[in-house]
């Protein structure tokens, strides 16, 4: 999958989102095409993929389908930080977190470790 | 034949003598780098050994599966016969068959376990690729896709294209140097592609989870990479910027997670070296004993399987 075409998947993504209610392709399509030359197969593709891995659910209606978002934006990157969260705990996602959630042992070990070593400059 | 049988007592003795001795001399994390690659050796060393092992018994049985007469086994099996005496050699071959049969199984076992764990691990990284990117914000002079969520959290995840995530909350807590060495921190994961490393050690960890080579294996790769990624942006940020990074995100306020009772990759132990510089001599003692372990781990299966191959061979060159 080309880097324009994933970046696509996120503009669609975010006109739906900011639209109220149900859209069609037809009408995402004149969206885009006043800030670029996009053919409507395009996105039509893209819309269905978006479809098809869960981001989007249509409906038919008459001829055409007509597209809402799964979730809300929100409600995405919750579910997004809650796998990421849950990784530590799991095999199938990797992740090298900055930082995972610390105990209260180790709390206090670090205050400890701060304490013998004074307060530094710069460090709060 | 004894070339197996010490390939196996080797794997056998690492792999209790290193989940003891390693996470030891690695602890302090004084040359993290360094005991990295002195894990990969004594895990590529066992895997080595168990696939050598099966393979030479292999050879060994098919060798002689044609040749049943017990005259035509040859000096081989001499010391073989002599020890298992009163056995026909018939019933020493099925016994070695069965062995054979044994070993070969498992290594094809734990072979597809690993695989089908390292294909779970691309497809739900490359899942969570693709949210990251649908969901996250591209903020000019930040290396990173921003997601808007309440949790401070900064990660990474491998894959063709490395993607660094960071939330709002985190951007909003670190100060600008402080966030420059986080992204610092998650960008060395990244070109030194510590993903790939972490997921095979967890696909051994998770695949056998009884042999405490691989999970004691898994726990200290992940926290010396950890290290290695915290001194990769010390070069470039310092080691204060880091440490104050760290303190900001591990705050009071820090993510609750119940699924997770300590942190795995050791944040006391990260903030004390930040805190507490090694010295030059500290660390090369640290390289001396970890050069040490790996020739060590790497020498005795090798001059084992030198002389055992060499007496062998001497042994079944006079085979008809």
């Amino acid at each position: 999958m080309g880097r324009g075409f994933g970046d696509l998947e996120t503009v669609v993504m975010d006109r739906l989102w900011a639209a109220d209610g149900a859209t069609t392709v037809r009408e995402v399509l004149e969206q885009l095409q006043r800030d670029r030359e996009i053919a409507y197969t395009t996105v039509q593709s893209t819309m269905d993929n978006l479809h098809r891995k869960g981001w989007l659910t249509r409906h038919r209606e008459g001829k055409a389908y007509l597209y809402t978002p799964g979730m809300t934006r929100e409600q995405y990157s919750a579910q997004m930080m809650r796998d990421a969260l849950d990784a530590g705990g799991r095999s199938d996602l990797v992740l090298a977190h900055f930082l995972e959630t610390i105990s209260a042992e180790e709390s206090t070990e670090l205050r400890k470790v701060l304490r013998r070593n004074g307060p530094r400059k710069g460090v709060q | 034949m004894s070339v197996a049988a010490c390939l196996l007592l080797y794997a056998a003795v690492v792999g209790v003598v290193a989940p003891r001795l390693l996470p030891r001399l690695t602890r302090t994390g004084i040359a993290p780098a360094a005991a990295v690659s002195v894990w990969l050796i004594v895990l590529m060393s066992v895997l080595v050994s168990w696939a050598a092992a099966a393979t030479s018994l292999v050879i060994y049985v098919a060798h002689t599966w044609n040749q049943p007469h017990p005259l035509a086994l040859g000096a081989c099996l001499a010391a073989l016969r002599s020890a298992a005496s009163g056995h026909s050699g018939v019933a020493t071959q099925a016994g070695l068959a069965l062995v054979t049969a044994a070993v070969s199984a498992f290594l094809l076992g734990l072979a597809i376990l690993v695989g089908r764990s390292l294909l779970r691990a691309r497809t739900s990284t490359r899942r969570h690729t693709e949210s990251a990117r649908i969901l996250g914000r591209r903020i000019a002079g930040v290396d990173g896709l921003v997601i808007d969520a309440p949790q401070k959290m900064a990660y990474c995840l491998g894959g063709r294209r490395g993607t660094i995530v960071i939330t709002s909350a985190a951007l909003a807590a670190l100060q600008r140097p402080h966030l420059d060495a986080v992204l610092a921190h998650e960008r060395a994961h990244l070109t030194g592609h510590h993903h790939l490393l972490l997921a095979v050690t967890r696909a051994l960890a998770t695949s056998l989870p009884r042999i405490r080579l691989f999970t004691v294996a898994q726990m200290d790769v992940a926290r010396l990479l950890e290290m290695c990624a915290d001194d990769s942006a010390i070069r470039r940020h310092g080691p204060t910027a880091l440490l104050s990074a760290l303190l900001t995100l591990a705050g009071a306020d820090a993510i609750p997670s119940p699924a997770l009772g300590a942190s795995t990759v050791g944040i006391v132990a990260r903030v004390s070296r930040l805190a507490e510089p090694n010295t030059t001599a500290l660390r090369l003692r640290a390289n001396v004993l970890l050069g040490a372990a790996a020739s060590v781990v790497l020498g005795a299966p090798l001059l084992t399987a030198w002389s055992a191959a060499s007496s062998t061979f001497s042994a079944c060159a006079f085979m008809p």
